[in-house]
């Protein structure tokens, strides 16, 4: 096999299909309405990114390990909830409940793991229980009811996660700057360390990986911790940024962030996963939500869009594997 | 003779009331290449997956340069330096060539904390066994093992046995499915590894692969060692498969029921 030129090595990226999709979105909105490119609707827009963007970038770990996480969704309505009921109620400060919160969530995603790892179960069936124990507490320990979370003004911990300050025209929330963080942070372990070798040959071919002295259950269970940790982080973010903790926030998420993750080209099955890939893939779901709207698309046809760019790119995907398997 | 390097003695094994092998005794000696032949059912396959840890022994010992030691898993196989390749090579497909050799033991760059692999040290280490190894065409170590050849895949496993200082090298039916220049080409590298010091187990239904590369054949029947000593020069291949049918009354060194040498 000769060295390929730098054109087709980009062409075979996985990472080429979703850029060009997102250009093109961009493109078309920005050509029916002008608006689009305004600052204030790129702030918007980004803010709340960054809150599924969060969760995707440690589901995209996860999934490159072989496994996926269903009840990220519950501990984004989950973990505000907790965090805000400890406070309110004056039992600890913000701060500690912060953490309480956070180590619960790591807590979960530790009994997911060795669920998964230990008693060999699919992590499909183990996190789907998971999101009903979890959701349940949600609505139990709040018999249904928003959480007050206004008192979250002036506390250094609100302003660090979720402050806003202005560049320019520009309304940049402080939950950017972690999305960024956490993209390059997560981006460098997957494809740099020795920890990302070991992700992708769990996924890959785990047999393989035991075989070579790779602890493939630490693997996995240290991913859904992480993937757990992420999605409590992401609902206190976006419980602060809306002054609401509802304990029915994040339903749903779990398949919009699954879809983000595909769509950037990371295999649902594991051993291959892209972070850049995911960051293009919450633009394109975000932008497209947004953009529909901004055009005067009813809101509600939102899902059709959706569902045909999933079912798009897989089709593309597939046909970039095969042609990559075939050696060419 | 070189120095002895692996000795089986007296090894069965059982799954429940089925033995699967019986006072089975092997000897390896070092840079020396073995051939294991023997039916289906024979045993083979039991005796290699006990001396590469994928099963327990129900009894017997297992030396290593005269050493006993205790195999309890793959991983205390590696150890001991004996690497297995199985049909489908233990590779993870998605993975580049360097990534594959290293697997489990990449090497680290710069501040432990950071975790960072050394990319262009490995990268380097894998072109120059990929070199040593026998594959004449230019391979980029980046290459995904999902878009090389089975011969190649069987290469880049043996190159890693190699590099990781395996004494021994297990190779379990290494040229089935494979074409006949791809064949040679395997055969070719187990030559390679034995000229580099290294022994190997080899273990092929077609027996004229087998004649082709090895300096002894062990044939076994019905969980038991029948002949442990013939000299592949000196004997036909019609000799050999009547040993391993049952046909032929020629009892090597240790033979019938006597594993031991």
């Amino acid at each position: 096999m000769e060295q390929h030129s730098l054109a087709q090595r980009l062409i075979a990226r996985p990472e080429l299909g979703p850029f060009v999709l997102l250009i093109v979105e961009l493109a078309v909105f920005t050509a029916i309405n002008p608006a689009f490119l305004s600052p204030q609707n790129i702030s918007n827009t980004l803010a709340f990114t960054v809150e599924l963007g969060l969760i995707a970038l440690a589901m995209t770990l996860l999934m490159t390990s072989g496994e996926f996480d269903l009840s990220v969704g519950s501990l984004f309505g989950f973990s505000p909830v907790l965090m805000w009921t400890l406070f309110n109620a004056g039992i600890t400060s913000l701060e500690i409940a912060f953490l309480v919160a956070l180590v619960v969530a790591a807590l979960i995603g530790l009994v997911n793991g060795l669920f998964v790892t230990r008693l060999k179960i699919p992590s499909f069936l183990v996190t789907l229980g998971m999101l009903l124990v979890v959701r349940g507490t949600a609505l139990f320990i709040t018999d249904g009811f928003p959480q007050r979370t206004w008192n979250a003004g002036g506390q250094w911990l609100a302003e660090t996660l979720v402050g806003d300050f202005f560049i320019g025209p520009f309304r940049v929330y402080m939950s950017l700057l972690w999305f960024a963080a956490a993209a390059i942070v997560l981006g460098y372990v997957l494809t740099q360390t020795k920890a990302g070798n070991w992700i992708q040959a769990s996924g890959g071919n785990a047999g393989a990986a035991r075989a070579r002295g790779v602890n493939v259950s630490r693997t996995k269970i240290a991913l859904f911790i992480l993937s757990s940790v992420m999605a409590a982080i992401a609902g206190i973010i976006s419980s602060i940024r809306t002054s609401a903790a509802n304990p029915n926030s994040g339903t749903g998420y779990e398949l919009e962030v699954i879809a983000m993750v595909v769509i950037g080209g990371t295999a649902l099955i594991g051993g291959r996963g892209t972070i850049i890939g995911t960051v293009l893939g919450v633009l394109i779901l975000r932008v497209m939500r947004n953009g529909i709207v901004l055009i005067g698309v009813p809101g509600l046809a939102y899902n059709i869009f959706i569902g045909t760019i999933i079912l798009g790119m897989m089709a593309l995907h597939s046909q970039l594997e095969r042609r990559h398997q075939a050696g060419t | 003779m070189a120095e002895e390097l692996i000795r089986m003695e007296r090894i069965a094994k059982s799954y429940g009331r089925i033995q699967a092998i019986e006072d089975v005794s092997l000897r390896v000696h070092q840079s020396e290449i073995v051939g294991l032949l023997g039916d289906n059912g024979a045993g083979k396959s039991t005796l290699i997956k006990v001396l590469s840890g994928a099963v327990p022994a129900t009894s017997g010992d297992i030396y290593v340069r005269g050493r006993k030691v205790n195999i309890r898993g793959t991983t205390d196989a590696i150890s001991h330096g004996i690497e297995t390749i199985y049909q489908d090579s233990a590779l993870v497909t998605q993975l580049s060539i360097a990534r594959n050799l290293f697997l489990g033991r990449e090497p680290i760059k710069g501040p432990r904390f950071l975790n960072r692999m050394d990319k262009r040290a490995m990268e380097d280490v894998a072109r120059d066994l990929l070199r040593k190894v026998g594959i004449e065409k230019n391979i980029p170590p980046s290459t995904p093992i999902g878009s090389l050849s089975g011969g190649e895949r069987q290469a880049v496993a043996i190159a890693r046995a190699m590099h990781f200082d395996s004494d021994l090298i297990i190779l379990d039916e290494p040229t089935n499915n494979l074409g006949v220049a791809e064949t040679q080409g395997v055969l070719r590298f187990v030559r390679n590894a034995r000229d580099s010091g290294h022994s190997c187990i080899f273990i092929a239904h077609n027996i004229h692969h087998v004649f082709q590369v090895v300096d002894r054949i062990v044939v076994m029947r019905r969980g038991r060692v029948v002949a442990d000593d013939i000299d592949p020069k000196r004997t036909s291949v019609e000799e050999v498969e009547r040993v391993i049918t049952g046909m032929s009354e020629y009892e090597g060194r240790g033979g019938r029921g006597d594993g031991a040498a």
